[in-house]
This record gives structure tokens, sequence and C-alpha cells, in this order.
């Protein structure tokens, strides 16, 4: 039916004709050129920044590099690793501080949030004040616990002594019975306020309902949490546990600042021998420091993988 | 159309013409890099001669700036390779690896060799051609308190040499008045925790023996050292370093020594004076400090109880790949004189590898001078810190046993001269 308004002779707006199916036909979906050209930028820095120089680290791993003279040893620097007392030691203290200290830090956090939750008093200061250190740079952080930590006059051994127990003060950093717990509760303390606030975001998150239903029933705040918060934020808890994880498998700064890996490599991680041998080792050689950090890779691959299909049994991680 | 081509070639070469006079007097400016920092006589010393330099050479400027030693290390390691490294770098003669990877550039077409002592020479020589100016030097001192010394009842004897007897006796008062008896710390070092073994070991093997203890030729397992260690750990257990040697730092032992809590000794090389001379509210050492410096105890049996570690630490270099070398080594061979070491002595209070007058050396210091001078007469020196024999694993047990874990009191002696023998030994 012609439109009445519709002037004689003007010509009629008619909708594009539908295109025919197909792949190019989608306006959703771009060309081959116009995605690389959106692609492209990202794509470059990724490629030069992470996956030349990993694939290049692989690749020194099988050299000799002495000054500008590079000599192929094929896997002779894998199987120096094998052999390599300190980089065991290195390794083991890193899995140690891998596996046990994340379970504090997630823990710390979700204390915090709870409490937080539970509605403290100065709740809004805290939620600062417990973020904050997230915010300081381990170089800041490392020199703070190195006083408090410091036997002459560090809070810790002040505290201790003020309460009678002086016989339990010793140099924290000085003992490797100490050192490598005293670094996990500093990194414990940097990183608490970052999971407290992913905490509290999922509880907040959690549904009101659910809640409101459990105390109808009367359930307490211990029973609360164990059988209803804690659930429903297991997998909240299982992603910070993996985050951390990794961060660990890396730890380096901290360490580097407060104790050099000593005493005795009693706090030596794979990340501060790989930066001994490759810039404190009176040589030039980057082979077997890239030997080290290939292997670390792969075991960083291979731990978060096997920690994934572990967890995916009950939830599904989400990255 | 021709005419307005030699019009555009006339201006080309009118703005050429006059762009050249400009362009000629452009100076090349080269970069250096030098320690010293936080150790203002030394970074004075430096400004002042690159200043001097820039005066008397127009056509060349430098960019100099003052970066901490370990991470001019760790900076230089990078950009040596890829051709970005300063053209002048400080170096010390422990980072040889520089030198083997042909990084470093002969000194001996750029600066008159002649204006350095022979003694410092050697720390920088390869295959007969020298490679770094020794601008530092030193000698391994043992500093103490003279009142507190007394205070314990100790009388230091006028050749200044406690037997070790007479020192563990000194430690033991010490610790039992409640003074540390030797601040020391290796929170920031992985050298002070060695220096009192190793120059007591010096004195007991005598040269010879104690160079082949350090080339790994001899064991720590000898017998002469297995007794000097147990001497030592003697010390150790007898509360000699404070208990918070582990994380004590290089700068904190200082300020530890001569204002709190106070020590009664501390083992240092003779550029002490860098923090010491600073002003009190710098953290250096009051003025009316009674200060004193008595040599290292004689072993008993010692072969050499008049030895001492004499070595060459701050130096600059030349990078090899430079692109400015001339006035790079312009640069180097204009500190190379007597009058800039008379001025390094006298601002510094401090050894040096280049040649000085010391007929003409005025210093405000003149009597911790005549008192170093006086310790370093008739001694007979060994070229050398550990750190500078040790290579690689050796220099990282080094660091990790002698230096912390022994003196620290964290392991015994058999286990310490195992794990160095592992370490250093050759043929282990």
């Amino acid at each position: 039916m012609a439109d009445a308004a519709t002037p004689a002779g003007a010509r009629v707006a008619r909708p594009a004709p539908v295109p025919k199916a197909g792949r190019m036909a989608d306006p959703r979906r771009a060309g081959l050129s116009i995605l690389l050209v959106f692609l492209a930028p990202a794509l470059l820095v990724y490629l030069g920044l992470t996956a030349y120089p990993a694939v290049r680290t692989v690749l020194d791993s099988l050299f000799t590099i002495e000054g500008t003279e590079r000599s192929f040893v094929g896997i002779a620097n894998y199987r120096d690793l094998l052999a390599d007392e300190t980089f065991r030691v290195a390794v083991r203290n890193t899995f140690v501080w891998a596996f046990v200290a994340p379970v504090l830090d997630v823990a710390t956090g979700l204390l915090l949030a709870l409490a937080l939750y539970a509605g403290v008093p100065f709740a809004r200061f805290l939620r600062v004040a417990w973020f904050t250190p997230v915010l300081l740079s381990y170089v800041v952080v490392a020199i703070l616990w190195m006083w408090l930590y410091n036997y002459d006059w560090g809070v810790v051994n002040e505290a201790l002594r003020a309460v009678g127990l002086g016989a339990l003060a010793r140099s924290w950093l000085g003992d490797p019975n100490t050192a490598l717990s005293a670094l996990i509760v500093t990194h414990a303390w940097k990183w608490a306020g970052f999971n407290m606030v992913v905490c509290l975001a999922a509880i907040h998150s959690l549904p009101s309902e659910v809640l409101e239903a459990a105390e109808l029933d009367n359930c307490g705040w211990g029973a609360k949490l164990r059988h209803v918060i804690v659930p429903m934020l297991w997998p909240t808890l299982l992603n910070l546990y993996v985050l951390a994880f990794i961060g660990k498998m890396k730890v380096f700064d901290l360490v580097w600042i407060m104790t050099g890996g000593g005493p005795l490599w009693a706090t030596e991680t794979v990340s501060t021998y790989v930066y001994k041998r490759a810039f404190n080792w009176n040589t030039f050689d980057l082979g077997y420091p890239s030997a080290i950090a290939t292997v670390w890779f792969g075991v960083v691959c291979a731990a978060v993988m096997i920690l994934n299909r572990v967890f995916r049994s009950r939830d599904r991680l989400e990255y | 159309m021709g005419s307005a081509r030699a019009w555009v070639a006339t201006m080309i070469g009118a703005g050429l013409l006059m762009a050249g006079p400009a362009l000629a007097a452009e100076p090349v400016q080269i970069t250096m890099w030098s320690n010293w920092p936080d150790e203002p006589a030394k970074k004075e010393w430096v400004t002042a001669r690159v200043r001097d330099f820039e005066a008397a050479n127009k056509q060349c400027s430098v960019k100099l700036s003052f970066i901490p030693k370990a991470d001019i290390y760790t900076q230089a390691k990078s950009a040596v390779r890829t051709g970005q490294a300063p053209d002048v770098f400080y170096m010390e003669p422990d980072q040889p690896e520089f030198l083997a990877g042909g990084f470093l550039e002969p000194l001996d077409g750029h600066v008159d060799l002649s204006r350095l002592e022979d003694w410092a020479k050697p720390a920088w020589t390869s295959k007969g051609k020298v490679y770094g100016l020794p601008v530092e030097a030193y000698t391994v001192e043992l500093y103490y308190n003279k009142d507190l010394v007394k205070k314990v009842g100790v009388e230091v004897p006028p050749s200044f040499q406690l037997t070790q007897g007479a020192f563990a006796d000194l430690v033991k008062k010490g610790a039992a008045a409640g003074i540390t008896p030797v601040s020391q710390g290796v929170g920031d070092r992985p050298f002070p925790g060695g220096l009192l073994l190793f120059e007591s070991l010096l004195r007991k093997l005598g040269p010879e023996d104690y160079g082949k203890l350090l080339n790994g030729a001899l064991s720590f397992r000898d017998p002469r050292v297995l007794e000097v260690m147990t001497w030592f750990k003697g010390l150790v257990d007898a509360g000699a370093y404070p208990k918070s040697f582990a994380t004590l730092k290089l700068g904190e032992s200082h300020y530890y020594f001569y204002q709190k809590p106070g020590a009664l000794t501390f083992p240092d090389p003779s550029w002490f004076t860098g923090r010491a001379f600073a002003p009190p509210e710098s953290g250096g050492m009051p003025a009316d400090f009674p200060l004193g410096i008595m040599q290292f105890p004689a072993m008993d049996g010692g072969l050499c109880p008049s030895c001492k570690t004499l070595a060459v630490a701050g130096s600059f270099v030349m990078y090899s790949r430079g692109k400015n070398k001339d006035c790079a080594g312009a640069l180097l061979n204009a500190m190379a004189t007597p009058g800039n070491g008379n001025k390094w002595m006298e601002q510094v209070s401090l050894q040096t590898g280049l040649k000085t007058d010391p007929s003409t050396i005025k210093s405000s210091r003149a009597e911790y001078f005549a008192e170093l001078n006086a310790r370093n007469k008739d001694v007979t020196y060994f070229f050398g810190t550990p750190l500078l024999y040790y290579r690689a694993k050796c220099a990282e047990t080094y660091t990790q046993v002698m230096n912390n874990a022994f003196p620290a009191g964290l392991i015994g002696v058999d286990e310490a001269a195992a794990k160095m023998d592992a370490a250093c030994r050759k043929g282990s």
C-alpha cells in the first residue's frame, strides 16, 4: 500500500537488501585485514616483549655465551643443573614458599574481609590501613620489615622482651631456621590487603537470600561461615590461591633485599639463584641461567595445570 | 628552472657554511658512571676532576652519573654486550669477566702509566697491558676505640699488635662488660665477615701459603688453617660479633662502632675514612672519638705477623667499544696526575694507586694519616682480598659461609672448612 504522505515521484528509501549468508555477511565479524589492524599492535608487543625473550631464553640455554662468543653445548647446562646442589635448595625453598604461603595469604585476607563484613569498629579506616601495604613497593616493605626484625631494637624482639620472652628474641633473618618463615610472613603482610579486597567483594556479592535463610534458621556466625560463606566463596579462594602460587614461584625482590638468599642459602629461591648466576657469578654466560629459567618455566606451567586439574574436580577456575 | 636550482644550491651551501663552525664547536659528550653516591669526599673528588677536565678540554664534555656499585655492575653487564656501556665506568679488579670478555680498552695508549704506582698496576694488568686506573687503594686495618679498650682493662702494646691470646682476652672482657668486641655486619656486603679470620690466616700462613689457600692449592683442612679457624670460632662463641651481624649493613656497622652502641674494634679496609670522616650529623665519626689503629693479632707460630692485605678497589676503565675513546682516554689521563693523587689523599684520607707527592700532602686529618702510616711501616703486603681470587661458586660459598654463617656461629669449623674445600679446592 502506497504511503499517502509520499509525494508523487519521490523516491522511497528502502532497507538495504539482506546479504547472503556467509562468514563475511555477518556484520559483527570483521574481515581478516581489519582484524589484523586491531590485533597487530598488541601482537607485536606480545611477540617482541614476551614470546621472543621466552624463545630466546630456551635457545640460549643450549649455549655457553662468553663475552660475544656463543658455543653450542646441547643439553650440557641441563645436565649440570641436575647436579647443582644450590639449585636443589632453591627449588625446595621456592616450593615451600609457593605451596605454604598462599594458604597464609588467603586465610589472612579472608579473616580481614570477614572482620570488615562483620562491621568491626573503624571499618572504613581499617579497610584503607589493611590495603595500604599492597600499594607499597617491595623495597619499602623489605626495609620496613628488616627494621621490625632487627635484633637489637626491632619491634618483634622488643615485644618479646617486654612480655618476658626475651629468650625467644633472635636474629630472625640471620637464623637459617627462621629466615624463610620471616620472609613468608612479610610477603603475606604485603598481600593480605589484596586478598581481603577480593574476598570482601565476593562476600558482598553472595546472594542475600541464602544468608538470610541461614539466619532465620538460627545459624550462628561460626556455622554460617563454615557451611554457607566459605563454600560459596570457595571458587574465589581457589583463584586467589593459584594467583598467589604463581607469584610466589617467581618471588625475587623481597628475598634479594632482605637476605640475598642467605644465610647459608636458607632463603635462596629459584629467581634469586638465576639472578646470581646471570649477574653475580663473575661470568657473562647466560646459558646456564637460561637453562634454570627454562626448567622453571616448565615447572610453573606444570604446577598450574596440576592445580587447575585438582581444583576443577570441585569448581572451575577462572583467570 | 636552472636559476632556481642554483639559488637552492647557494642557500644550502650558505647554510652549511654557517652551520660548520657551530658543528665544529659542539663538544663531544662522553658518559661516565662512578660509584660513591653516598661518600661525599670521593664524590667531590670525581666531580672536581671531571670539571677540571672539561674546563681544560673544551672539545669534550662529560655526562657524569653516580650510581651504587652493585647497580653499576648489573647495568654494565647488560650494556657492554649491547654496545651501550658508558665510555668510562667504575670497576674493581674482582670483576675480571669484563676484561676476559674483551669489553675493556687497554689504557696504554691513552694514559701515562708512569704516573701509576707500580704496586697497583698488577691489579689491572693482563697480557702486559693495563686496563684500569687504580684510583682507590686500601689496606685492611683494625680500628679500635682507645677509651673502651682501656676501660675493659686491656693495654695495647707499643707494637700495636696483640697476640692471639690477648685478642681473645679482649673479646671476652668486652663481652663480659656488655660491650660488643667487634663491630661488623654483612647485611649488604659479601666480604666484611671474613676480614678478621682471613687477616689472621695471612699472619699464620705467610704470603706464600696464604696465596695457595686463596688459589685453591691449599686445603682449609690444613692443620694450621683449622687452628686459626678454631681460635676464631672461640671468639665467635665468646660473643665477638653483634647479634644483628647477619643484617647489619656496612654503613650501620660504622655507626655501631663510633656512635651507638659502640664497640671495641672495627676491622675495615682503610676506606673506613669515606664514611667515618663525613660530618657526625650525617652518620660520621664524632670529632672527639678516640680512634686508634692496631695491627691484626699475631698468631701463635705465625709465619708473618707483619703481613697485611693491600688491594686496589675503585678504579675507572674504558669501554672497548666506546665511540669517543679520545675524550675518554684524555679524561683518565687528566685524572692520573700526582697532584690529583695528592688531592685524593687530602680529601678522602685514603691510599691511591695514582702516584703522589707525599711531601706536599696537606690534610686536616694529618694525625690519622700519621697513625695509618705508622701501622703500615715495615709491613709485608699481600696483594688482594679473598674475593679478588675467588670466583663463581667459590665466591658465593665464601660469601655465604666465611662472610656470614661461620662468623655468625651458625656452623662449626669442620663444616665451614668442608664447604670451602668443596667449592674452592682445585681438583675437588
